[in-house]
């Protein structure tokens, strides 16, 4: 019997880390649960943002999903770039 | 001639590489499209100028070890002391889970997604957990799950929930394990209750059983006809963040937390050993500093305060995360404090034990600091003196040390339950001990107390 590759279809460049067929399997499920979460979240959201008046706030328009607070990977207002 | 990282071997994207003491990368051909994805899309210059990518630039690709495969050759920015997640305290591995978990979710908007969630990406580069690996980093295509979802359960969540539910010195685990605990084994180890707790049961509980039920297995298409949307790895991402956000040590109430309060200094006394220290330290001028049994870094404080790199390892993690928590308060950029048990040292480890690099292989420092530490080493330990001058002569050149007596208090306490076996342990017999590996260059007594500080530089 000829089984495909493990997740060939989920799975696109993994030679480098190996993902487990068990943790692949328990987060694809998972994340339905919780991106029904997030979904649920911002349907209410917007409910709420209709009944207000109060319009959402500039990051949650632009991206719902975007982290609102503490997040380390905003951009400092007195940040300076290092790149050379 | 180009020498190899022995540590970096995992990635067939790149790898680091040492020319003329310098620490360049090597990207490959392979990884071109998604390290100019990366350049390119935006993410870079987000995550650079909020400081938590390691900055670098491209240099010349004639530098390349292995030129038939290459792509660019970059030189990253240097991070003063390189760490790993065995050394760090509570607070410091929470971060650097919420930094990682962060970065993935800002990798998302620019349309790649975070390959590699090991926790040995991480530093702590001027008071700041920084990520290192510009590599780890590769096309989302939406549908896919995250690929470092087991790992990051196993490099952060296992060890965060083990330290906080069960026992913080369950931390050491992760020296054990360097790929992460393993997560069947953090299952078990947790108390029961943690079953109860939504972000715990699924991450960790219910995850391991589905490892060990498809451990091995083919798992056929029509079992995952489930595809995870961009929301759904939104979910995910943030039901791993609030999980971490979660799970808190308050005080870590160890024996030395206390140390300060609770011993014979006066604040006199205290302030002039300080002055004495800095004086020292003005002396050698080191461009590092390690401070051994440093507590919460008072003493420490005496270098980074003159803007010198100082490293300072205590054996006690609570200790550590009152330093660390003060480091962060203060935005303090030259203080990294680190946990080390010193009668044991972090050794080698990995593959080829070259992987994670001992305590003393990532030296020799400038100038050593052992204050208040002797006794512990000596007397707690057993440690014959000219044993001790040797270990630290081989960390570093100089060395400010204090000797504590036995009519101090605090040797009284180690002896008062023991037999006393250590005739030599006099002002006298230090001194004799240490001459044979040092030159003695200066040498005063702690006022207030009955304790001596010593400047010695390796002879």
């Amino acid at each position: 019997m000829h089984y495909q590759p493990i997740f060939s279809l989920l799975m696109t460049n993994h030679e480098y880390l190996d993902p487990g067929s068990g943790s692949m399997l328990i987060q694809v499920i998972l994340a339905a649960l919780l991106g029904a979460g997030v979904a649920i979240k911002i349907f209410w959201r917007n409910i709420k943002a209709f009944f207000t008046g109060k319009k959402t706030s500039e990051t949650t328009t632009e991206d719902p999903t975007a982290l609102t607070e503490d997040d380390p990977t905003a951009v400092p207002s007195d940040s300076t770039s290092t790149r050379e | 001639m180009p020498e190899n990282v022995r540590g970096s071997f995992r990635d067939p994207s790149g790898f680091m590489f040492k020319h003329d003491g310098k620490l360049y990368r090597q990207v490959n051909q392979k990884y071109r499209e998604e390290y100019d994805l990366l350049m390119n899309s935006g993410l870079f210059d987000q995550l650079n100028k909020s400081r938590t990518l390691i900055a670098h630039k491209e240099v010349e690709l004639a530098l390349a070890p292995r030129p038939e495969i290459a792509y660019k050759v970059i030189q990253p920015e240097i991070v003063d002391f390189i760490s790993y997640p065995y050394e760090w305290c509570f607070n410091q591995l929470k971060d650097a889970a919420i930094l990682t978990l962060a970065i993935a979710r800002r990798a998302l908007e620019f349309g790649m997604s975070l390959k590699d969630a090991s926790a040995y990406n991480i530093q702590f580069h001027q008071g700041r957990p920084i990520f290192i690996d510009t590599l780890s980093f590769e096309k989302y295509e939406e549908g896919t799950p995250w690929v470092a979802y087991r790992q990051f359960c196993q490099h952060f969540l296992a060890p965060l929930a083990l330290m906080v539910k069960a026992d913080i010195r369950l931390a050491q685990l992760m020296r054990l394990h360097i790929d992460g605990i393993p997560l069947d084994l953090a299952s078990k180890l947790l108390p029961g209750s943690t079953r109860l707790n939504f972000g715990l049961t699924t991450h960790i509980h219910i995850h391991a059983k589905s490892q060990q039920r498809y451990a091995d297995k083919e798992v056929s298409q029509d079992k995952v006809k489930a595809r995870m949307s961009k929301t759904s790895m939104y979910g995910l991402l943030d039901s791993l963040l609030s999980t971490v956000k979660s799970l808190n040590v308050k005080t870590i109430q160890t024996e030395w937390t206390d140390y300060y309060q609770d011993n014979n200094y006066t604040q006199a006394s205290f302030e002039a050993k300080r002055q004495l220290v800095r004086s020292f330290i003005e002396q050698v001028q080191p461009k590092q500093v390690w401070d051994l049994g440093g507590n919460t870094g008072e003493f420490s404080r005496a270098a980074s305060e003159l803007q010198i790199p100082t490293v300072c390892f205590d054996i006690d993690p609570g200790a550590v995360q009152q330093n660390y928590d003060l480091v962060k308060a203060n935005k303090e950029k030259f203080m990294l404090p680190l946990c080390m048990d010193l009668t044991n040292p972090s050794p080698d480890l990995g593959w080829h034990n070259a992987e994670r690099e001992s305590m003393q292989a990532r030296g020799p420092v400038d100038l050593v600091m052992a204050l208040a530490l002797i006794h512990h080493l000596a007397i707690s330990n057993n440690v014959p003196l000219l044993d001790v001058a040797d270990y630290f002569a081989d960390l570093g050149e100089y060395l400010i040390i204090e000797f504590v007596p036995k009519s101090d208090s605090q040797v009284k306490r180690l002896l008062a339950s023991r037999l006393d076996i250590f005739p030599d342990y006099t002002l006298e017999g230090f001194r004799n001990a240490f001459k044979q590996r040092y030159v003695l260059l200066d040498e005063k007594p702690v006022e207030g107390s009955e304790r001596t500080l010593f400047l010695m530089k390796r002879a």
